[in-house]
């Protein structure tokens, strides 16, 4: 498994379609593609007029696997670019829970 | 506590360390048992780390479940199909049947799987696989991969240690799919595990550990061995102990030694000449253990010790009695390999040329090619004993084992050897045939010329005799080669005549391959007769049950309309040929075809269908498949295209396995992705050398399509190139001419979104370039809309927009691919349950696309949304 970062910009046209589509997300990943994908975090993008996106942070068993999690789960995917290593200087502000 | 005692303080029930391994198993059983969906497990280990009692320990605590078992032998050349042959005198019934009959080892692996399908669960064992003849090799990767559908636990062992680069199990390990077994490695004992079995006897148990390493075989020999330090080897220790029984025993012992895996009683009591008086103390005391109806040493290791050390004189005659006895027993038609093990022991070269070539023709007979090929080799050490005949007939039949086999030189030796035989013994039909066969293995060894020579030598000599199946084939031959060389003429020359001559001697096997070779010549060149001679070869072959031929002429021409762009003759072919191939175990071929239709589906801009195809050839094909190169080819493609990482790894391990073959239809495409990639990412120095050798190679054998390909991009790069005097394929034609937009078009035409883009980098003005980059940005090729952005800006252009994602395809209500999918079958009538079957996705993921649609669609109703999306237009066709 590898960490990939995933751009998702301007992916949905409210706060509310993204939770749609979150809950979807989570379903795939976890009934299944368990042994695929792993969904690690997002970050809520605010795109302004163009809506909302992400950037999310997967465990991924090859760059297919996250195309296939996103075709499944119906998640747009602009850019998926490989973590070599996560360094942490302070915690997040105000994390919330998924 | 007496030293000989130590067996059982080792016995089972008491095995150290074990625990875990001894868990995965029970575990993997039940999960067997619950889910009713078999599972393979390799147990690994070095000789003497107690696989066989691990194994033991395992099937003794499983109470009624059904347990078969069989092992591998530790002959030379082992039996073909060993271990079955023990599996089926536990089950008796079909299987026995068929192992009776003689059946190949996919009748066999189905016989097997329908007796594990009665059991709940059935644990089948098979040992020592690193011993394996062919056809059991073929039978264990047939059974793995059929596992799945029944419920039954295969445990199989070897010696990892014993596999070198090339052993035919290491091949077979490295095709298994990672997912379908599970892999245990059985280590050495803790020091601490040593000190309690040392206990007892007062020895310094680190210098035991030390010294064993940890090997429980030699750890349990040593302490048995009632030395006072520790013996240097294993062997010193199985000695030492054998030093101290009587002789009665010690005769004994020495005639089981010189049987390979186990002794039957009457054959004992044949070599110990009747005196089998201290045969039960020799079992008491754990020298020797006592299955049904026969004994053996507890260890190969301890048996070849004993051997090896027998005087000459006793070793001798032991074998000469072994062999004297199995002779003469009735029926005895597995023993031929033991027989011949025997005759060599005893240096009986008359046993040898009788037996040898027996034992080879059952082992051919059964698919077992490397057992048989070894067995003629034994035979012909001693060729100046035969008569002329024979012996040519022997190498004639060792020279087909070694080619079946890929034992090219050595099959082309034999040939040689046996042709200068028929010459002199004036057999010209022989001899003919001779010269054809050399020349197909020179063309298998990539020396054509040879081949040519070859081929037209056997036409020569069998001209001169009466018409027959050789002559037939012999032109068949030609007109094989001549096909090879894109030489229709020739091909349809030959051919033609090949089959006249094959329909008037009754030979239909010739006639569908002449027809094969005339048709593949005409596809090759582009004319569609060539197509329907390849179907009538295709229904030929399925009427004669030719089912290897059938796979094989669908996925050449599935690959060669692949490779001339011709789809959707492609995908009828490539369909139809894996759908064949699904139910009869003619994997490699499907994955053959796997790989070609990840290819077509890449080249008509489906990219997710290839990525899916590409995927399931890598899940599906091991390091040691060739047709695992397809699969990196078009992986690494699709993410070079997207920009996706780790694009170079696929292509790099592509690139060193298309070389160690070195064809050009597997250097090919991978030579292209590498120079596409080189090209997307500037590295135009890189893509020069490394394009260049395969450029060569590919205009040599005017293989067109790549060539003009490779110098596409090589002048796309900036480099200087020169045209090749003969016609290159249209769209590249034009775009080395200059003619930019036609060269779209014809892209365009053929099918192939991406390259018509591409093409429009070499010149396009500013609404062509603007065209390309909303074409490249639908496909989601990231990586040349970059080139599309620069060269817009270039032209000055300011506004080079984003774009669509490549998940949503424009459409005017802005659904999605997979939303439209979902609504063309919601519109036929499809429940959400049958579309989900029907995607393969979850009912609750239709669900949610259900509710997407109807939003986007603003209506209430699924009935609603399917007329509204009718009244747009929006379904597939």
């Amino acid at each position: 498994m590898q960490l990939y970062a995933i751009l998702r910009r301007s992916g949905w046209r409210s706060g509310a379609d993204l939770e749609v589509a979150a809950r979807r997300s989570a379903q795939v990943g976890h009934e299944e593609m368990s042994t695929e994908v792993r969904w690690i975090r997002s970050y809520v993008l605010d795109e302004g007029r163009g809506g909302v996106g992400t950037v999310c942070i997967y465990e991924a068993t090859s760059p297919e696997a996250i195309r296939k999690h996103a075709r499944l789960a119906d998640l747009p995917l602009d850019e998926i670019v490989k973590v070599s290593d996560t360094v942490i200087v302070r915690p997040d502000p105000t994390p919330r829970p998924a | 506590m007496q030293r000989e005692d130590v067996t059982a303080v080792a016995a089972p029930g008491q095995l150290l360390e074990r625990a875990d391994e001894l868990g995965q198993l029970q575990e993997s059983l039940h999960g067997v048992a619950r889910s009713g969906r078999g599972q393979a497990v390799l147990l690994a280990g070095e000789a003497g780390i107690g696989k066989t009692a691990l194994a033991g320990e395992f099937c003794a605590g499983l109470g009624t479940t059904r347990v078969l078992t069989g092992a591998c032998d530790a002959l030379h050349t082992p039996r073909a199909l060993g271990p079955l042959l023990d599996i089926a005198m536990q089950t008796r019934g079909e299987l026995a049947r068929r192992v009776d009959a003689g059946a190949l080892p996919g009748d066999l692996a189905a016989a097997l799987l329908d007796e594990l399908r009665r059991g709940s669960p059935t644990v089948v064992v098979i040992e020592d696989l690193h011993w394996a003849d062919e056809a059991t090799l073929d039978l264990v990767r047939l059974l793995v991969r059929r596992l799945n559908a029944v419920p039954a636990l295969a445990l199989l062992t070897y010696r990892h240690d014993e596999l070198d680069r090339r052993h035919p199990l290491r091949v077979l390990l490295g095709e298994l799919p990672r997912a379908a077994v599970t892999r245990i490695v059985l280590g050495p004992l803790s020091a601490g595990a040593v000190a309690t079995l040392a206990g007892p006897y007062g020895i310094d148990a680190r210098r035991l550990h030390e010294r064993t390493g940890g090997n429980p075989f030699y750890v349990t020999e040593a302490l048995a061995a009632g030395t006072a330090r520790v013996p240097d080897s294993v062997r010193d220790a199985v000695l030492a102990r054998v030093a101290r029984v009587s002789r009665p025993a010690l005769a004994l012992l020495e005639a089981v030694a010189v049987v390979p895996q186990r002794t039957e009683l009457w054959l004992l009591e044949a070599l110990a000449e009747g005196d089998l008086g201290a045969l039960e103390a020799c079992v008491a005391s754990g020298m020797l253990r006592a299955e049904a109806g026969a004994v053996g040493f507890r260890h190969e290791i301890a048996r070849v010790a004993i051997e090896e050390t027998l005087p000459p004189d006793r070793r001798l005659a032991l074998h000469r009695r072994a062999l004297a006895a199995l002779a003469a027993a009735p029926g005895g038609q597995a023993d031929l390999a033991h027989i011949v093990h025997h005759a060599e022991a005893a240096g009986d070269v008359e046993a040898i040329l009788r037996y040898a070539p027996r034992a080879a023709r059952r082992a051919a007979a059964v698919g077992a090619h490397r057992e048989a090929s070894d067995q003629y080799a034994r035979a012909l050490r001693f060729a100046d004993r035969l008569a002329a005949p024979e012996r040519a007939d022997l190498l004639d039949r060792r020279s087909y084992e070694c080619y079946l086999t890929g034992a090219l030189p050595d099959a082309i030796e034999a040939r040689q050897r046996a042709l200068a035989e028929h010459l002199l013994l004036g057999d010209r039909l022989r001899a003919g045939d001779g010269h054809r066969w050399l020349s197909r293995l020179a063309w298998f060894s990539g020396e054509t010329a040879t081949a040519e020579r070859e081929a037209h030598r056997a036409v020569e000599v069998l001209e001169q005799l009466a018409e027959g199946p050789e002559l037939a084939m012999a032109c068949s031959n030609v007109s094989q080669l001549r096909m090879l060389a894109s030489d229709v003429a020739g091909a349809r020359h030959w051919g033609t005549r090949a089959i006249e001559i094959a329909e008037r001697t009754g030979t239909p096997e010739t006639v569908l391959h002449a027809l094969a070779n005339i048709g593949t010549a005409e596809l090759q060149a582009g004319l569609d007769e060539g197509t329907e001679k390849l179907e009538r070869s295709l229904r030929l072959a399925q009427e004669a049950g030719m089912e290897e031929h059938v796979a094989r002429a669908h996925s050449n021409i599935g690959a060669i309309a692949v490779y001339q762009r011709r789809y959707r003759l492609a995908e009828r072919f490539l369909e139809a040929g894996m759908a064949y191939c699904e139910g009869r175990d003619l994997d490699s071929l499907l994955l053959f075809m796997l790989g070609w239709s990840a290819r077509s589906a890449l080249e008509q801009g489906r990219w997710e269908e290839a990525e899916a195809r590409a995927v399931a050839v890598l899940d599906r094909a091991g390091a040691a498949v060739p047709s695992r190169v397809y699969g990196l080819a078009v992986i690494g493609r699709l993410r070079l295209r997207r920009g996706d990482p780790e694009a170079w790894e696929p292509l790099d391990e592509a690139l060193e396995l298309a070389m160690q073959s070195g064809e050009l239809q597997r250097l090919g495409p991978v030579v292209l992705a590498r120079a596409e990639g080189r090209w997307l990412q500037g590295e135009h120095d890189l893509m020069a050398a490394e394009t260049e050798r395969t450029l060569a190679l590919a205009l040599d054998r005017r293989v067109l399509w790549a060539a003009a390909e490779l110098i596409a991009w090589r002048r796309r790069a900036g480099l200087a190139v020169e045209l090749p005097p003969c016609p290159l394929p249209e769209p590249f034609h034009l775009e080395l001419a200059g003619d930019v937009a036609g060269a779209s078009a014809a892209w365009t035409r053929i099918g192939c979104p991406y390259e018509a883009a591409i093409a429009l980098l070499s010149g396009a003005g500013e609404p062509g370039l603007r065209h390309g980059l909303a074409e490249v940005q639908r496909l989601g090729a990231r990586a040349a809309a970059r080139h599309f952005a620069r060269a817009l800006r270039e032209k000055g252009v300011r506004d080079v927009r984003q774009g669509p994602r490549a998940a949503t395809r424009s459409n005017s209500a802005g659904l999605t691919r997979r939303e439209t999918e979902v609504l063309t079958h919601l519109a036929g009538g499809l429940r959400n349950a049958e579309i989900a079957q029907r995607l393969v996705i979850s009912e609750k993921t239709v669900d949610h696309h259900v509710s997407a649609i109807l939003d986007k669609l603003r209506a209430r109703t699924r009935t609603q949304a399917a007329a509204e999306a009718r009244r747009l237009g929006l379904l597939d066709r």
